[in-house]
């Protein structure tokens, strides 16, 4: 069973440690490599890209390694991916133009 | 680990190399430094490449002369050709009062080149036995200090590498060492977090400030730079903070005593043990001789997979990626990206790792791979520009 591992206690995302696809069932383990949880994926997510591990409300803070990553822009589903369509920059934002090219390279599916 | 054996100089400071630096003050002069340097083992030639006028690099001049005073260095040999402005007193001077033995000589004066090499060559010789009757011994851990830097990150650098070398160098300062870290330009996002950290808001303000000359010096209008690139986010890097703190994962999680400056009238050391910040560079050759100059004794250097290295302070290197990992990589933390390994388990592996090379075993490539004494500076001239002025 593919892995994902969530840093930090109060991590509501974990970082996937290969490609997973979606309706797949994903191990989540903490540091430690404690079984912290099972979740399905809503999606497909590459290796080293974020899945949800709670749910998220519309403006939540994101948190990876206990710090705040930025925060979501829509609400978000445990299973679904973290990432530039669903996240923005509290510091400096990736203009959309860019943003937009990275949705299309990466293939993300915006509403699962 | 509490104590290493190590080589003490005789102003305190703990050596764990015992190294003959040969400056080539003028680079028309490393030819003959790098002919004397081929003939006295544990010599290393360090050489200014840039000019051989002293005005707009005293910066440059200063890493060199603090890079001397490095404790892995035993003493030096000083090389000038003649003609240029660096008298060598400039640097001969400091590096005595250092209390390090050192000689000079200026090619001009001893007749040429070759005659600069015979004699030069004697005199290197009877500074390296001079050296070699030092002999190591026990001292505290608190003489360590230890610089942390990144290079060729990947996803795997936030995961696996960057995690578990937080975590020792948590442990290290625990027990009572120092390390520094550098790269200011990529810690652009993490101000709250390293004001959250910084033992006062004096230091908090510092760091603050030493981050947006960074960013005024390397964020120039018309001009290339990616703080965040496309392929940082197709491998998973949403936002710049999650960049910024992947990369600030290796300081671990201790207090900021301060930032440590690097300009052309000051190169600030530690006043006590513990975690700094300082002005080292996110280039990785200038970073080696920036860690040198501050005064560490070697440096862990997380990685995707390459392979770093400087001369005079031995590189400890880090990767947590399994397709790009070989044996210039001292510690394996590919198993944190399997979940068959912990960032504690590696972790100690890297402190294991650390005890040997301090206690004299090579690192992985040292003396294999040659690396350059690189010597980097800020531009004078642009800092005027740009109006930053050192305080």
């Amino acid at each position: 069973m593919n892995k994902a591992i969530r840093l930090n206690a109060a991590d509501n995302v974990a970082t996937l440690l290969a490609d997973a696809h979606k309706g797949e069932q994903i191990h989540v383990i903490s540091a430690s490599n404690g079984l912290e949880g099972i979740i399905t994926l809503l999606q497909d997510i590459p290796f080293g890209n974020k899945v949800a591990w709670q749910p998220m409300q519309k403006g939540q803070t994101v948190i990876k390694g206990s710090f705040s990553i930025g925060k979501s822009i829509k609400p978000i589903a445990t299973g679904q991916m973290v990432h530039v369509h669903n996240v923005r920059s509290q510091k400096l934002d990736i203009p959309t133009a860019i943003i937009q090219q990275i949705i299309q390279q990466m293939n993300i599916q915006e509403d699962v | 680990m509490k104590h290493f054996q190590g080589y003490l100089r005789s102003n305190g400071t703990v050596g764990i190399r015992n190294l003959l630096l040969i400056i080539a003050v003028d680079e028309c002069a490393e030819g003959i430094a790098r002919a004397i340097s081929d003939k006295v083992t544990n010599s290393v030639v360090l050489t200014n490449y840039n000019t051989c006028m002293y005005g707009g690099n005293e910066e440059m001049i200063a890493t060199l002369i603090n890079a001397a005073c490095n404790p892995n260095v035993g003493g030096a040999l000083v090389i000038t050709m003649g003609c240029g402005s660096i008298n060598p007193t400039i640097i001969t001077t400091p590096i005595a009062a250092c209390g390090k033995p050192v000689e000079s000589l200026t090619c001009i004066k001893s007749q040429g080149t070759r005659s600069t090499i015979r004699e030069g060559t004697e005199k290197a010789q009877a500074i390296a036995d001079e050296i070699n009757r030092v002999e190591r011994v026990e001292v505290p851990v608190s003489q360590l200090f230890v610089g942390v830097k990144c290079g060729g990150s990947d996803t795997t650098s936030g995961i696996a590498s960057n995690p578990s070398v937080g975590r020792a160098v948590d442990k290290l300062i625990d027990n009572g060492a120092s390390a520094v870290a550098g790269e200011l330009l990529e810690l652009l996002g993490c101000e709250d977090v390293l004001r959250q950290r910084s033992i006062n808001d004096q230091v908090a303000n510092n760091i603050e400030r030493l981050i947006q000359e960074e960013e005024k010096r390397w964020h120039v209008a018309g001009t290339d730079l990616e703080t965040m690139s496309v392929g940082n986010s197709i491998g998973g890097l949403t936002t710049l903070e999650e960049k910024s703190l992947g990369a600030l994962a290796k300081t671990g999680s201790r207090p900021i005593q301060d930032i440590l400056k690097i300009n052309a009238k000051q190169i600030d050391k530690p006043k006590q043990p513990g975690l700094y910040l300082s002005e080292t560079t996110m280039l990785c050759g200038g970073a080696g001789m920036h860690f040198a100059a501050l005064g560490c004794q070697v440096i862990l250097w997380t990685t995707g997979g390459a392979g770093f290295n400087n001369p005079i302070v031995p590189v400890i290197r880090v990767s947590g990626n399994p397709a790009l990992i070989n044996d210039d990589i001292d510690v394996d933390a590919t198993g944190i990206m399997s979940g068959t390994d912990s960032i504690e388990a590696v972790s100690e592996r890297i402190l294991n790792s650390l005890n040997n090379v301090i206690n004299g075993e090579p690192t992985a490539i040292e003396e294999i791979g040659y690396a350059y004494c690189t010597l980097y500076q800020k531009d004078q001239r642009v800092e005027k520009l740009l109006g930053i002025e050192p305080k």
